[in-house]
């Protein structure tokens, strides 16, 4: 049996200890099983290939200069996670694709027309392949602003409270609530959409 | 039509942010309010897909090509902290090649105030230099003064 075996039958935390030792193999097979979950998490919050790629690598070069404050208060990947986002929001703030800027986007920010919206069908994807739906979701992400979007990835895919991502994002729990409700009516019709078009 | 308040009340209320009694409050009204139950199903059904239908994206290079990237960017993030690391000490010795030199002024000083307590260095001075490699002589014969200098 090869050290590389070795490597990718270890558990996360025995390859963490490695690594934090300096051990740059047990790092690298932790790169190479998480890779794709960090790639995922700021490709769906920048929409953009290279800035995911170069902020992915970006959180990975941060991980290994920053291993020995990692305590396993958490999963290493919850760790990683926290880092892309960081690097996420940061870029976003950078762009300033995070503030609000038209009349149209601030009644967007509270969702106001939105709560006059007729309920759509609560089950827009149903028949559909498991792939497929993913693939429709990611669409409709994609056709939120930056500032929606990124709520609901940490609401969603991060499980966080309302008042964990209003601290995060720096904005007002009030405002989490309004962009939270407005994506999730947003997603909610255009996935409709979507399942209209596929059908016509 | 809910007003904005009650309608983010029941967005809490699906994603389990509110304490007891509201979570009693809105429940009295969804088995009331067939508009709220609606929104509330739309709601907690948007969540439920979204979470379970995360999309799954795949890094675009090879495993090999990817962590030679990071290989670099970590080798160029520690010789950049080595360099920035190596400025700050070099700064720190600049202390240490002062001493000597601080020490020097010292001894003359001393001999100037020895010889001419209350005088001023002026004009018709010489240097003499003895032979010896490690010292030098200043003699000012119209201050009446005479500098050593010990390396």
């Amino acid at each position: 049996m090869s050290l590389k075996q070795d490597y990718s039958s270890c558990a996360d935390e025995q390859l963490v200890a490695w690594a934090k030792d300096g051990d740059a193999e047990a790092f690298e097979e932790l790169i190479h099983r998480h890779r794709d979950k960090i790639y995922a998490r700021a490709m769906i919050m920048l929409r953009n290939e290279g800035d995911a790629l170069d902020l992915s690598q970006e959180a990975w070069v941060k991980s290994w200069q920053r291993l020995r404050q990692f305590q396993g208060e958490s999963t290493f990947l919850t760790w990683m996670t926290r880092i892309i986002i960081n690097l996420c929001l940061d870029q976003l703030r950078r762009q300033k694709r995070m503030r609000a800027e038209s009349i149209e986007e601030m009644e967007e920010e509270v969702g106001g027309v939105e709560r006059l919206m007729p309920v759509e069908d609560a089950k827009p994807t149903e028949g559909l392949e498991s792939e497929e739906v993913r693939r429709r979701i990611d669409e409709a992400l994609g056709k939120l602003t930056d500032a929606h979007r990124t709520v609901v990835v940490m609401h969603e895919f991060e499980g966080l409270e309302y008042k964990e991502i209003a601290k995060r994002v720096g904005i007002s729990i009030g405002t989490v609530m309004s962009r939270l409700f407005y994506a999730r009516r947003r997603l909610a019709t255009l996935l409709q959409g979507l399942k209209r078009e596929r059908s016509e | 039509m809910k007003t904005m308040e009650l309608t983010l009340e029941l967005q809490a209320y699906v994603d389990g942010e509110l304490d007891a009694r509201r979570r009693a409050e809105v429940e009295k009204l969804l088995a009331v309010d067939p508009e709220a139950r609606s929104l509330v199903g739309e709601l907690r059904a948007m969540s439920e897909l979204v979470r379970a239908n995360e999309p799954v994206i795949q890094v675009p290079e090879t495993r090999e090509f990817y962590w030679s990237q990071i290989q670099r960017r970590i080798g160029t993030a520690e010789r950049q902290a080595e360099r920035d690391g190596s400025k700050r000490a070099g700064s720190m010795h600049w202390p240490r090649w002062l001493v000597p030199a601080l020490g020097i002024t010292a001894v003359a000083t001393v001999l100037v105030f020895i010889q001419n307590p209350a005088g001023t260095i002026g004009a018709g001075a010489s240097f003499a230099d003895l032979g010896d490699p490690v010292s030098l002589t200043f003699h000012s014969d119209t201050d009446g003064i005479t500098i050593h200098w010990i390396n």
